[in-house]
């Protein structure tokens, strides 16, 4: 454990009413309803229980109890009644620590602390069962084919669901904990012989760094504390609730970090091009595969570029190719094309951030309201020109097919950046304004990755494997960047 | 002596063994950057947001009418391509220990200007770049800074990346 050495170490009383006199004090049993303890006596000792009820399996504890009150019947008070009640434990994870702040720390997580009378050291019996849903298909990440589990809120089945893909003896789930008080548990996840050892380093020193009471937004808290996020919009890591999309990175040299209590578990170091990728390109078959992602890749380029470019066309008279003669506003409304793209805009966000929240039975009469009303009606009244709701929608669609819904949300933030440079500088505007934000991607660095890698800074062979999604067989060479100790995924 | 001959054969195949490895790297990046900023400059052009395509690469040569239509200008992208890899290799020449992508910027300005300004007599068809309008200049510009920040980050990058493979195998 790695926070340890930083925690201070109160030796547990051989007198068993100090003991309990401290545990009351310090937890609180009596004032909260929800620690408390159970007092045995078994071979002319006391012991005692201490349980955290809710995130511990009462059966369990029973069988334990069952057990160690059994035991009474046939001995005669002996002297090692320690090592007795030791071998009584009837469970697989017992540990025994002389350390009072452990035994509470264990016990707060769910465990039980045994304290026997006359003893300095408890057990501590792993009968952790906290509440939580069974795993299921995330939503964020549906694939038509495909394993349907997902990651949930617990760390424990988390690292199983882990675990069952990648049976190695060399995975590594090392555990930390994060927060002064909420102490959450934060596991880190990687292969020891292909994962860079200063990413692993690197990761853990900056968790270790985090100072802070606790972290109840768990994986985002973590994030921002690792990557520096900064003013910067766009998503610095890959999150994936997909026990196959995480295996899959950890064979490929990446390092996970798994957060208890949220599901979502981040995956460094992160390019951009990540977040273009989805599982559901790897089902198909690789030309499918291919096909989908360059869909997707025309999906994110237009939520980026096409509304600018359709309103620099709109303003700017005789800038329009002459074979694309039929585009532009036909008519004009008394509303500046501008302040229309920014309506609409603003509308389809709201219609968004609405959506989240809005009760699945409501939501339907929403999108009614909003494809209907909002749309038909304002352009019949005269508030936009047909080519607005258009171009619009085909961003806001764009976005939506972008993968990663963090990513789709900064394209938007930039498409309004350029959409205004374009208004007041026109051409140069436009121009100057992609460049920026490539630049910008290009500049950016998190965990020492070039963000826009492998295309700047080029790399052939991985930019084939974002174009094209070669089939698994062809593609033998593990991606460079993560600088894996073991480059090739495949024996020649 | 013979110690010595068997050591100067061992050193100059791991020298070949490094080096042609990284000047075919340097290589496919010049192309593929030429190919692709070539790709993007006909976008541009064709969208009308510069007055120049890729067939500029063609001007010094009189060829037929084709030069200024399709064809020229896929031709005039292959062209920049196989020029581009020159490009890349002169700046493994000269800036290759540059870290940082400014190197690239600055080479993609020290390119326009050389096509705009130094290399303009040999473009008969060029327009002098005060006539050539604000829209294609800043376009050709945006478009070079690109290319030579693609060229001159993936080069070095490359480079360093090389280095630091060299320094963790040793250690």
């Amino acid at each position: 454990m790695q926070n340890s050495k930083e925690r201070q170490k109160t030796s547990i009383s051989t007198n068993i009413k100090e003991v309990e006199e401290q545990l009351k004090h310090r937890i609180g049993i009596g004032e909260s309803f929800d620690v408390g303890v159970r007092k045995l006596s078994v071979l002319k000792k006391e012991i005692q229980i201490y349980y955290c009820s809710g995130l511990c399996d009462t059966l369990f504890i029973i069988e334990i109890m069952r057990e160690l009150m059994d035991m009474d019947h046939g001995h005669r008070a002996p002297s090692n009644v320690k090592e007795i009640v030791h071998n009584h434990l009837s469970h697989q994870q017992v540990d025994v620590t002389d350390n009072l702040e452990i035994a509470i720390d264990r016990m707060l997580s769910g465990l039980i602390a045994v304290f026997v009378e006359g003893e300095a050291e408890a057990f501590i019996v792993d009968v952790r069962s906290y509440p939580g849903r069974n795993p299921e298909e995330p939503d964020i990440e549906k694939v038509v084919r495909g394993s349907r589990d997902g990651y949930t809120e617990n760390i424990i089945m988390n690292t199983a669901l882990t675990r069952r893909r990648i049976r190695d003896e060399r995975l590594r789930h090392e555990i930390m904990q994060v927060g002064k008080r909420s102490k959450t548990d934060v596991c880190i996840t990687y292969i020891k012989d292909i994962a860079d050892p200063g990413l692993v380093e690197l990761i853990k020193k900056e968790l270790q760094a985090i100072d802070i009471d606790g972290i109840p937004m768990a994986d985002k808290t973590i994030e921002e504390f690792i990557v520096k996020q900064g003013w910067n919009p766009f998503p610095l890591v890959r999150y994936t609730e997909r026990p196959d999309v995480a295996a899959q990175h950890i064979m490929e040299g990446h390092v996970l970090i798994i957060t208890d209590t949220s599901p979502s578990v981040i995956i460094t170091p992160t390019t951009y091009f990540h977040h273009v990728q989805h599982a559901e390109e790897y089902r198909q078959t690789p030309v499918v595969g291919a096909f989908i992602r360059w869909v997707r890749f025309a999906g994110i380029i237009a939520s980026l570029l096409l509304v600018p470019l359709w309103y620099l066309y709109a303003t700017q008279k005789g800038l329009l190719p002459h074979d694309i003669q039929f585009i532009g506003p036909h008519k004009t409304t008394h509303i500046p094309l501008f302040l229309q793209i920014i309506f609409a805009e603003i509308g389809i966000e709201i219609l968004r951030v609405a959506a989240i929240h809005t009760p699945s039975p409501l939501s339907t009469a929403m999108g009614l309201i909003a494809a209907v009303l909002i749309g038909q009606i304002a352009i019949d009244v005269g508030l936009f020109v047909p080519e607005v709701i258009l171009y619009v929608s085909v961003a806001a669609i764009g976005g939506f097919s972008t993968p990663s819904y963090e990513l789709s949300v900064a394209n938007k933030l930039l498409r309004l950046l350029v959409l205004v440079l374009t208004a007041i500088f026109h051409v140069p505007g436009f121009v100057f304004g992609a460049t920026a934000i490539l630049l910008y991607l290009c500049f950016m660095q998190n965990l020492n990755t070039p963000y826009l890698w492998p295309f700047m800074p080029f790399n052939g062979k991985a930019f084939m494997q974002i174009m094209v999604r070669l089939a698994v067989p062809l593609s033998s060479a593990r991606p460079s960047i993560v600088h894996p100790q073991d480059a090739n995924k495949q024996s020649k | 002596m013979d110690i010595l001959q068997h050591e100067v054969i061992k050193m100059s195949e791991k020298k070949e063994e490094q080096m042609p490895s990284f000047m075919s790297r340097v290589i496919n990046i010049g192309f593929f950057g030429g190919l692709c900023w070539g790709v993007v400059g006909y976008i541009a052009y064709y969208l009308n947001l510069a007055k120049i395509g890729p067939a500029l690469a063609l001007a010094p040569w009189a060829l037929g009418k084709w030069k200024g239509e399709w064809l020229g200008q896929l031709l005039g992208i292959i062209v920049i391509a196989l020029l581009s890899i020159l490009i890349a290799i002169l700046y493994r020449f000269l800036f290759i220990r540059i870290k940082n992508m400014f190197g690239g910027l600055l080479y993609g300005i020290l390119l326009w200007l050389c096509v705009f300004y130094l290399l303009h007599p040999i473009f008969p068809g060029l327009e002098p770049v005060k006539n050539l309008g604000r829209n294609t200049i800043a376009t050709t510009i945006c478009i070079f800074i690109l290319y030579g920040v693609f060229v001159g980050y993936s080069v070095s990058f490359e480079y360093h990346q090389r280095k630091l493979m060299r320094e963790r195998k040793s250690s």
